[in-house]
């Protein structure tokens, strides 16, 4: 009993997963969540801009942030 | 130890901040400029403020030391465990939580839930952050004895003093402005350290050839995602679901500290702006912190402890006569004094608004309120103050934080997430999988010996009590009585949207 909950507890059951597939598992959720980011309504995003600019847009911020982090995890 | 200039650097550093603190005091005239600084403050000021905040001298001291130990798998706090979740703050949480006009995060609890969950999730913030205190005063006094051989308690006094005295009267301004400061001091004097290393090491050819020609051991140590089976405790499933799904998220969401200024922001734009811009601030965060550990490897390879690796690093690399050492102990100090800081206005606010106002005196001035969160101040201050010394007992002090967090994170970002993505969930589904995540959180940690297998399995337990809290809360939730819709207006993620579009 106490071998299965250790399995369960302690991934194991991920261990045959190699790390190069675990980094692609990583640079997915990069992706997915800058197409997420896309989907968000403009209105949403300009909330509380008096006058909209491109430089004022948030989703643009977001995904400048996403892809610094994914080349870092990209090359590490 | 310090020279002349660099004493002078020191003095007009901590002068100066102070001086900047006293200066907000004349801005302070409610409650509401005392917690929120009048919802007046930009996205460029938070996004700065939370970064340094969360960002302290312990993080020199133990991230370095964790890289020291482990290598760049450590950097995944502040990559992978601060970008999305801070992502996912800045468009769906911090939104809600300033159109509501909170205070605190336990207050959208209260709402959303009831007066039980508000306490219980209060209460246990204000324990977290009054021993937090203690760890980070502890951690700063093992530096400063380190560095210059000063007495432990000498160090945290003198530390408290110049806090307290600018976070007692400035308030949240007072803070979120001097970490401005702060955040810039600290980023340069970090940096001057990484250049002096690299430039010691080889570059970062150099830096890489150094420690990967010490032995297969440290093969791995440029990896960021290491194997499920790691000995290390940052497994990549750890890594992925204990730190991107749970802990990170239950930081930059569910952390008062690092919420509270985006409360503050003059609007929601900025309120969201000050996230993104933190997150990328963030991103720079590692090169400061984890690769003096790395240089530390190539130059000094047999440090018993790893902790001593940056403290180590000052004295050897910075020359001593032009104040650059000086720079340094002023970035240590700010990253200190920034954490420190925050956290004693958070736990001020916490306790003013979630327990003073609500259960010992209702109607109060609003005077009165003010003069309660300054004197929480002072008692926390005291109270950290005195508590410093049970850090010691743990071996590296970052985990030892991470422990501590992991305990609550799970549960409480379980209740927030269900609270604000799903309508059904009651007020007894959240109080009970809040307080179910919490025991399962204990009991994990209770019996870690027997039931996990890596050193220190505080991303573990995190995902498994943040599953339970969730799973608890939606059990629960399906058996008892839902809130009225209306009542959830403002609450629950584009609910009166929907309801409009419906009409």
């Amino acid at each position: 009993m106490l071998k299965a909950i250790r399995y369960i507890l302690n991934f194991e059951w991920l261990a045959g997963v190699s790390t190069g597939a675990a980094k692609n598992v990583f640079l997915v959720l990069f992706v997915l969540i800058g197409i997420l980011v896309l989907l968000i309504p403009n209105d949403y995003i300009f909330q509380g801009v008096k006058k909209r600019k491109w430089w004022l847009n948030l989703k643009l911020w977001a995904l400048g942030d996403l892809a610094f982090i994914f080349i870092t995890y990209y090359i590490f | 130890m310090l020279s002349g200039v660099d004493y002078l650097v020191v003095i007009v550093y901590l002068i100066g901040i102070m001086l900047l603190g006293l200066y907000f005091r004349k801005f302070i005239h409610s409650s509401k400029d005392y917690f929120l600084a009048g919802r007046a403050l930009p996205f460029w000021a938070i996004g700065m403020s939370i970064v340094v905040s969360d960002i302290g001298a312990q993080d020199f001291v133990g991230v370095s030391g964790q890289a020291y130990r482990y290598g760049i798998a450590v950097g995944n706090f502040d990559w992978i465990g601060s970008v999305p979740a801070m992502l996912l703050a800045a468009f769906i949480f911090i939104p809600y939580f300033w159109k509501a006009g909170l205070y605190t995060i336990p207050e959208y609890l209260g709402r959303r839930y009831n007066d039980y969950v508000r306490t219980l999730a209060s209460v246990t913030w204000i324990i977290f952050f009054a021993f937090n205190l203690g760890i980070i005063f502890w951690a700063s006094a093992k530096l400063l004895n380190t560095l210059m051989g000063w007495p432990y308690w000498q160090s945290i006094i003198i530390t408290a003093v110049v806090v307290g005295v600018y976070t007692f009267c400035g308030g949240l301004t007072a803070v979120v402005l001097t970490d401005v400061i702060q955040m810039v001091i600290m980023f340069v004097g970090g940096a001057v350290i990484v250049v002096l290393g690299l430039y010691r090491v080889g570059g970062w050819d150099g830096l890489v050839d150094k420690i990967t020609a010490q032995g297969i051991s440290f093969s791995d140590y440029f990896e960021l995602i290491q194997p499920a089976n790691t000995k290390t405790p940052f497994p990549w499933t750890g890594i992925l679901f204990g730190l991107t799904f749970v802990m990170a998220n239950a930081y930059m969401i569910g952390n008062q500290a690092i919420v509270q200024r985006c409360l503050a922001a003059k609007s929601e734009w900025h309120a969201k702006a000050s996230m993104l811009w933190g997150a990328f601030l963030k991103m720079f965060i590692p090169v400061l912190v984890l690769f003096p550990g790395l240089i530390a490897i190539a130059l000094y390879p047999d440090l018993k402890d790893g902790d001593n690796a940056f403290p180590l690093l000052v004295k050897e690399l910075l020359p001593p006569g032009w104040g650059l050492v000086g720079l340094m102990f002023a970035a240590l100090l700010a990253g200190l004094m920034s954490s420190i800081d925050s956290m004693l206005n958070s736990t001020a606010t916490l306790w003013t608004k979630d327990i003073y106002e609500k259960y010992i005196r209702k109607d109060a001035s609003d005077r009165h309120y003010l003069i309660v969160g300054r004197l929480a101040t002072i008692v926390l201050l005291i109270f950290g103050v005195i508590t410093s010394p049970i850090s010691q007992y743990f071996e590296g002090i970052y985990i030892a934080i991470q422990t501590f967090l992991s305990f609550f994170q799970g549960p409480v970002f379980s209740v927030l997430m269900l609270g604000i993505f799903w309508r059904r969930t009651t007020q007894w589904g959240g109080l009970f999988g809040l307080l179910g995540g919490i025991t399962v959180s204990a009991l994990l940690y209770a019996f870690k010996g027997y039931l996990f297998e890596i050193e220190d399995p505080f991303l573990y337990v995190s995902w498994w009590s943040f599953l339970a809290g969730l799973i608890i809360a939606t059990v629960v939730s399906l058996f008892t009585q839902p809130h009225p819709e209306e009542r959830l207006y403002g609450l629950v993620y584009r609910l009166a949207e929907r309801k409009q579009n419906l009409a």
